[in-house]
C-alpha cells in the first residue's frame, strides 16, 4: 500500500533521477536552486555529539568535491540560463524533534535491531531561505543529511539542483539493511572495509554483516585466544588486531551502521586445528568433499565437552570486542560424515550417550548462552532451525541464505528472519567454478543482476501475521573469487538494489530505478568507490533509450 | 607434436618446483638449486647500435626484479628457503645478444612487423654456479620475450631476491604469431593510463597484439585529422577523446613492449554516433524499437549504398591508416542489420538508381574501403560475417576474426581466410554479467555463461580443421566489450583469464588446467605486485597449497 503512494508522488511531482534509496515520500518542483558559497549546515541541537559534527563536515565536503554533472547530454551545459535567476541557499539548519534524547549517531545506530529510529523530514525552499533537516535522532538527521548530499550536481563551477522545491518524510520500511563480507577466505585491509563502510552509509545501510573467519583463514586476533590468528591467519600482516575492530566498529558507528561479527561454528572451523587439533575433526581430510561443502574440510568437536567450553569462550570473548546487540554463531552446512568417522567425537557420543544432534543442541546453548549473558541476541544460519533438532531462543535471528523458498518455513516458526537467499542476493554467483581441475559453471549460476535482486519481495508466500518477523535483508559476498582487487567492481552499485528494496520497501519499477542507480554509481565513483558500469554511458545519459522495449 | 612436447612439460613440472612461468615455455629444464640475485645484478647487451627501446626494456626488467617482491605461494611463504641463502651463489649478469648474423632492429619495428614475420624466440639459461647467465634470440623481440620470462624465476623473501630452481634452461617461441586481446573504448571510455597498464600486464604474458575497438554506436573517442567533427560530436564529452598525441603515445609504448597496436574502425554497422557529424550519412539513427534495427541500442548504420559515405569512409580509413603503423587494420563488418535499410529512402532509392541489391553495393563498398586500406599497404581484417553471411569479394589475405561461434571456425577456415579465433562462447570476457539492457529483469548476459579461465584454456585452435586448414590460424584473442565495464572494472574483468589464452596461443593448445593453476595463481600475485588488479581466482589458502582445492583432492 505504502508503495504506491510513493511511487505515485515522484513519477507525477517530479523527474528526480539522484535518490537512492528513494525515500517514502517526496515532493519535488522544477525550480533551478544553487548552493551558496558560503553554504552552512548549522546544528540547532544543544551539546550535538561529535560524531553528528563530523558527519556534517563530510557532507560538506561531499557537496564540495562531488562535482558530478547531470546524468543528461550535454552534462548539465542546458542548465546555465536557469542557474542565472536561480536563488541561492545559504542554510541547511538541522534540529531534534522536541524531546527527544540526544545520543551520538554511533549510540543510536548500536540500539537493538527493530527500536532504532531513522525517520527524518528536509525540506528545501526554493528561493534559497534555510533548508530544513529534522529527526527523532541523531541516527536519523544523518541520513537526511546522505539524501541532502545526493541532491546536487555541478556544472561550470556552480553547485545546484533543478528540483527545488523538495519536501521529503522518509523512514526505513525494514530495519536490517545489510552487507555481508567474508574476509577469510581472501584477506581485506581495513581500508577496504572502512571504504565499504562508506558506500553502504551512502545507501543508508544499517547493518555490516562480518563474516571474519572461516576454515581457510583465521584473521581476528581475539583477546586471549590469539593463537588462532597466529597460526590461522594467511601471515601476520593480514589480521584484524583488537584495535583494527575498534576502529573498524566506531567508523561504522559514526556512519549509521552496526556491525554483526559472525564466528560460523561448529562448521567452517578447520583453521582452528592449527592452534587446536585437539577441538577439529577431519581436520584437511581427503576427499574434501565427502567432508565438506568445500576445502579444506574440518569442524568443531562440538560433542567434547572441552571444544565446547572452549568455543563458548571464544564467542564470548569475540562478543566483548564487538558493542552490537547481535552476534552471529552461524551454524551453516555442517557435515554429519566428519563426524561419523571421527573417533573422538564417536567416543564422547558414547560417555554422554547422546545423539549427535543432541550434542549440538548442548553444544549450541551453550554458545548462545555466552552471548546472552552479555545481552546479546545469538542469530544463525537458516539450518539450525530447519535441519537441526535444536532449542534456540524465540528472539534468535534466522538467516536465511539456501533460497528464498526458505523464508516462509523459517517464519512459519516464529522465527525473526532476515533475507540473504543465494538466488537472490549471493554477489558471487555467476563467476564459474573455483575449484581446481574444474570446468563448470558457479553453483550459484547465474550472475544476480541489480535488476534480479531489486524484485525481491521480502513478504513472499509470508503470512500477514508473520510479515513482522521479517526484519530486513542483504546482500552477500562470499570471497572466494575476490579480493581488495574487485571488491568494488562486484559489490557496487549491485548492493544498492537491496538498500532500496529494505529501505524503500519492495515493487519499485527497475526501468524508473535504473537512471537512479546511473546516478549513484556515478556519484560513488566521485567518491572514490569504483562502481561499475551498468551499461554503456550512451544509454546512462538517455533514461529509457536502451529499455527492452524502447 | 605438440602435444608431445607438452608430455615432456609435465614432467619438468613434477621435477621441479617452477611455478612461475606463464605462458609455459616449449621447453624448460629446471634443477633444485637456491641461486641468489645479487645486489649488483646488471643486464648488459652485446653488440653495436643497441635500439634505445631494448635498453628501456631491460631497464625496466630491472626494476621489475627489485619492486616485484612476491614471496613464493608456499605455506610459509618462502621463510623454508632462508636456510639455503646462506650457500647459495649469486647472480650477478644477465648478458643479452643477438645470434650470429643478426642486425639489431628496434623492439618496436620487430613487433610492428605482420605476425608471420615476427621472430619471438630465444633461449635462455641461467647457470647455478653464479656465472653469467644469458638470452640469445634472432631479434630485439625475441631477447625482451626472455628479458619477460627472466623476471617471472624470481622471488623475494627478507629482501632476498631469489630462484629455488636453478639451473634453468629455456628453448622457447610461440606455437602461433596472434596472440591478442580487444578492448572495446566505445561504450564505455578508457582514459589513456588504463590502456598503458593493460599493455604492460599484456606484454608480461607474451600478447603481442592489441585489438582496439576504439569506436563503435555509442561513442567516437578518436580525433582523427581531417575528421575531427566525428569526436567533437560523438565523443561522450572533451575529456573523453584520445588525441593523435595519445594514439601515438599508446602505439609507441605498446611497441616498445612487444605489442603491435590492430585498431578498428567498425564498418557499415555500429556507426549511429557517425549520424551526429553527418546526418546524411546515417541511415536508421535511434530508430525505435531499436531491436528491429540493431542488435543493442542505438540503431543507425552507414549508407555504404551512397557513393559519398563510400568515399568519406575510404578517406577516414586512409587518415586512420597513417594514425596506426601496424600492417593490420580492422574494417569490421559485423552485425549488419538489413532492416535499417529497407525503411531508408535514400539507401532504397540510390539502390533502383543503380540498379544493384544491397549486397552488391556492399561488394563495393567494401572493395572501396579496402583499397584505401592497401593503398596505405595495411591489410584489412574482418569479423567473420563478412565471409560466411554476406556475399563480398575479398583479398584472399584478408584475415577473418571468428566471433560468433567457435562452431563457424571450419565455415571460415573452409573459404581459405586465415582466422584469428575470438569465439564469444571461449574468449569473451563479458559474458555472465546479466543483461544489460533496461527494464528486463529476468535477462540474463546473452552469451552466458561466463567465460572460466579454464573453459578458455581447453580451447582446441585446430578443432574439425584438416592440416592444410589449420595453417590458416594466425592465434586468437580475448575480448571485452564494455556495456558493463569501465576503468573500474577492467583488470578484474580481464586478468588473470585473458592469460588463458595468451598462453593457448603461445604454448599450444593441450594444456592441462590443474598443472596450470599454481602458474596461474603465481602470475595473478605477480600481477597484483605490479599493480594490476588481477582477481583471485581461489581461496588464499588454495594458491598456497597447490591441488589441495581440486575438485577430487
Amino acid at each position: 500500500m505504502r508503495f504506491t503512494t510513493f511511487l505515485l508522488a515522484v513519477l507525477h511531482v517530479s523527474g528526480v533521477l539522484a535518490l537512492w534509496p528513494l525515500p517514502r515520500s517526496l515532493e519535488t518542483g522544477t525550480s533551478a536552486l544553487k548552493l551558496a558559497s558560503n553554504f552552512d549546515i548549522q546544528v540547532d541541537v544543544a551539546h550535538a555529539p561529535s560524531d553528528l559534527s563530523d558527519a556534517i563536515s563530510r557532507t560538506k565536503s561531499f557537496l564540495k568535491n562531488d562535482k558530478l554533472g547531470r546524468l543528461v547530454v550535454g552534462r548539465g551545459a542546458a542548465d546555465q540560463s536557469a542557474l542565472q535567476k536561480a536563488g541561492s541557499l545559504r542554510t541547511l539548519r538541522l534540529s531534534l524533534a522536541q524531546g527527544s534524547p540526544v545520543r551520538s549517531i554511533t549510540d543510536e545506530a548500536r540500539l537493538a535491531i527493530g527500536t532504532r529510529s531513522e525517520g527524518y523530514a528536509l525540506h528545501i525552499p526554493s528561493d534559497g531561505s534555510s533548508a530544513t533537516l529534522t529527526a527523532n535522532s541523531t541516527l536519523g538527521l544523518l541520513w537526511g543529511l546522505t539524501t541532502f548530499s545526493q541532491l546536487w550536481y555541478e556544472a561550470s563551477g556552480e553547485v545546484y539542483t533543478v528540483e527545488a522545491p523538495v519536501s521529503i518524510t522518509d523512514s526505513p520500511a525494514y530495519p536490517f539493511r545489510g552487507f555481508m563480507l567474508d574476509t577469510s577466505r581472501n584477506f581485506f585491509p581495513v581500508a577496504d572495509i572502512k571504504r565499504t563502510l562508506d558506500a553502504m552509509s551512502w545507501v543508508k545501510m544499517s547493518q555490516f554483516h562480518w563474516h571474519v573467519v572461516d576454515s581457510q583463514s583465521f584473521p581476528l586476533e581475539v583477546p586471549g585466544y590469539t593463537e588462532l590468528a597466529s597460526k590461522g591467519a594467511y601471515d601476520s600482516s593480514m589480521v584484524y588486531t583488537a584495535k583494527d575492530v575498534q576502529d573498524i566498529v566506531a567508523y561504522a558507528g559514526a556512519r549509521g551502521i552496526d556491525v554483526m561479527v559472525e564466528i560460523d561454528t561448529p562448521g567452517h572451523t578447520a583453521i582452528i586445528s592449527a592452534a587446536h587439533p585437539e577441538h577439529v575433526a577431519c581436520a584437511q581430510e581427503s576427499p574434501w568433499s565427502t567432508f565438506a561443502n568445500e576445502p579444506p574440510a574440518g569442524q568443531l568437536r562440538f560433542a567434547s565437552p572441552a571444544t565446547t567450553n572452549f568455543t563458548a569462550g571464544l564467542i564470548s570473548a569475540v562478543s566483548r570486542m564487538f558493542p552490537s546487540s547481535l552476534v552471529s554463531t552461524g551454524g551453516d552446512e555442517l557435515n554429519t560424515e566428519c563426524y561419523a568417522q571421527d573417533a573422538e567425537t564417536q567416543a564422547d557420543l558414547k560417555a554422554s550417550g547422546r545423539t549427535l544432534e543432541q550434542a549440538l543442541d548442548v553444544f549450541t546453548h551453550a554458545t548462545h548462552a555466552a552471548i546472552r549473558a552479555q545481552g546479546k541476541t545469538p542469530t544463525v544460519w537458516e539450518e539450525m532451525v530447519l535441519e537441526h533438532n535444536v532449542t534456540l531462543g524465540n528472539d534468535t535471528v534466522v538467516m536465511v541464505w539456501i533460497s528464498s523458498a526458505n523464508a516462509a518455513a523459517v517464519a512459519a516458526k516464529n522465527f525473526r528472519l532476515v533475507h540473504g537467499p543465494s538466488d537472490y542476493f549471493y554477489l558471487d554467483c555467476g563467476a564459474g567454478e573455483w575449484i581446481g581441475d574444474d570446468v563448470a559453471n558457479s553453483w550459484c549460476d547465474p550472475f544476480k543482476t541489480w535488476q534480479k535482486s531489486y524484485t525481491f519481495d521480502p513478504l513472499a508466500n509470508i503470512s500477514a501475521s508473520q510479515a513482522h518477523l521479517v526484519l530486513g535483508g542483504e546482500q552477500l559476498l562470499w570471497t572466494e573469487q575476490s579480493g581488495p582487487e574487485n571488491l568494488d567492481s562486484i559489490v557496487w552499485p549491485r548492493a544498492a538494489s537491496s538498500a532500496e528494496v529494505f529501505w524503500s520497501g519492495p515493487g519499485g519499477d527497475s526501468n524508473t530505478a535504473l537512471p537512479r542507480l546511473h546516478d549513484l554509481a556515478f556519484r560513488m565513483r566521485q567518491r572514490g568507490v569504483k562502481a561499475i558500469q551498468l551499461q554503456p554511458m550512451w544509454c546512462a545519459l538517455r533514461p529509457g533509450e536502451c529499455n527492452i522495449n524502447s | 607434436m605438440k602435444l608431445l612436447a607438452l608430455a615432456a612439460l609435465v614432467l619438468a613440472t613434477v621435477h621441479s618446483p617452477v611455478a612461475a612461468l606463464w605462458p609455459q615455455p616449449q621447453s624448460v629444464s629446471t634443477g633444485s638449486k637456491t641461486l641468489l640475485l645479487s645486489p649488483a645484478f646488471q643486464i648488459t647487451v652485446l653488440g653495436n647500435h643497441v635500439p634505445g627501446d631494448l635498453l628501456a626494456a631491460a631497464g625496466r626488467t630491472k626494476q621489475l626484479l627489485a619492486s616485484d617482491k612476491l614471496e613464493r605461494l608456499v605455506v610459509g611463504r618462502g621463510a623454508a628457503d632462508a636456510p639455503s641463502f646462506r650457500a647459495a651463489k649469486s647472480l650477478a649478469r644477465l648478458t643479452l645478444s643477438l645470434s650470429k648474423g643478426a642486425a639489431f632492429a628496434t623492439l618496436t619495428s620487430e613487433a610492428q612487423k605482420a605476425p608471420e614475420a615476427r621472430d619471438e624466440a630465444y633461449h635462455l639459461v641461467v647457470p647455478e654456479d653464479g656465472s653469467g647467465a644469458s638470452i640469445t634470440a634472432n631479434s630485439t623481440l625475441g631477447l625482451f620475450r626472455g628479458l619477460t620470462t627472466f623476471s617471472q624465476l624470481w622471488y623475494e623473501h627478507g629482501n632476498t631476491v631469489y630462484t629455488v630452481s636453478a639451473p634453468v634452461t629455456i628453448e622457447d617461441k610461440p606455437a602461433y604469431p596472434y596472440r591478442g586481446l580487444m578492448l572495446d573504448t566505445a561504450r564505455n571510455f578508457f582514459p589513456v593510463d588504463d590502456i598503458k597498464r593493460t599493455l604492460d600486464a599484456m606484454s608480461w604474458v607474451k600478447i603481442n597484439q592489441f585489438h582496439w575497438h576504439v569506436v563503435d554506436s555509442q561513442s567516437f573517442p578518436l580525433i582523427v585529422p581531417g575528421f575531427t567533427e566525428l569526436s567533437t560530436k560523438g565523443a561522450y564529452s572533451s575529456s573523453q577523446t584520445y588525441s593523435l598525441a595519445d594514439v601515438r603515445d599508446i602505439v609507441s609504448y605498446a611497441g616498445e613492449r612487444g605489442i603491435d597496436v590492430m585498431v578498428e574502425i567498425d564498418t557499415p554497422g555500429h556507426t549511429a554516433i557517425i549520424g551526429q557529424a553527418h546526418p546524411d550519412f546515417v541511415a536508421c539513427p535511434e530508430a525505435s524499437p531499436w531491436a528491429t534495427y540493431a542488435n543493442e541500442p542505438p540503431a543507425g548504420q552507414l549508407r555504404f549504398v551512397d557513393a559519398t559515405v563510400t568515399k568519406f569512409i575510404a578517406d577516414l580509413f586512409t587518415e586512420v591508416a597513417s594514425m596506426f603503423p601496424s600492417t593490420l587494420f580492422s574494417s569490421g563488418g559485423d552485425e549488419l542489420n538489413t532492416n535499417c535499410y529497407d525503411i531508408d529512402a535514400p539507401t532504397q532509392a540510390a539502390l533502383n538508381a543503380s540498379g544493384s541489391t544491397l549486397e552488391q553495393a556492399l561488394n563495393v563498398f567494401t572493395q572501396k574501403t579496402h583499397a584505401a586500406l592497401e593503398a596505405k599497404g595495411k591489410t584489412p581484417v574482418v569479423w567473420e560475417e563478412m565471409v560466411l553471411v554476406h556475399n563480398v569479394t575479398l583479398s584472399k589475405d584478408t584475415p577473418v576474426l571468428v566471433w560468433i561461434s567457435s562452431a563457424n571456425v571450419k565455415a571460415v577456415a573452409e573459404t581459405g581466410h586465415k582466422l584469428i579465433h575470438a569465439a564469444s562462447d571461449y574468449f569473451y570476457l563479458d559474458c555472465g554479467g546479466g543483461g544489460w539492457v533496461g527494464d528486463f529483469p529476468t535477462g540474463n548476459s546473452w552469451c552466458d555463461p561466463f567465460k572460466t579461465w579454464q573453459h578458455s584454456f581447453s580451447f582446441d585452435p585446430v578443432a574439425n580443421l584438416t592440416a592444410d586448414e589449420a595453417k590458416l590460424v594466425l592465434g586468437g584473442q580475448h575480448l571485452l566489450w564494455t556495456e558493463q565495464s569501465g576503468p573500474q572494472n577492467l583488470d578484474p574483468i580481464v586478468w588473470p583469464r585473458a592469460a588463458s589464452s595468451a598462453e593457448l596461443f603461445w604454448t599450444g593448445p593441450g594444456g592441462n588446467i590443474s598443472a596450470a593453476l599454481p602458474r596461474l595463481h603465481d602470475l595473478s600475485y605477480r600481477l597484483r605486485q605490479r599493480g594490476v588488479n588481477a582477481i583471485s581466482l581461489q581461496p588464499e589458502w588454495c594458491a598456497l597449497r597447490p591441488d589441495a582445492c581440486d575438485i577430487n583432492a
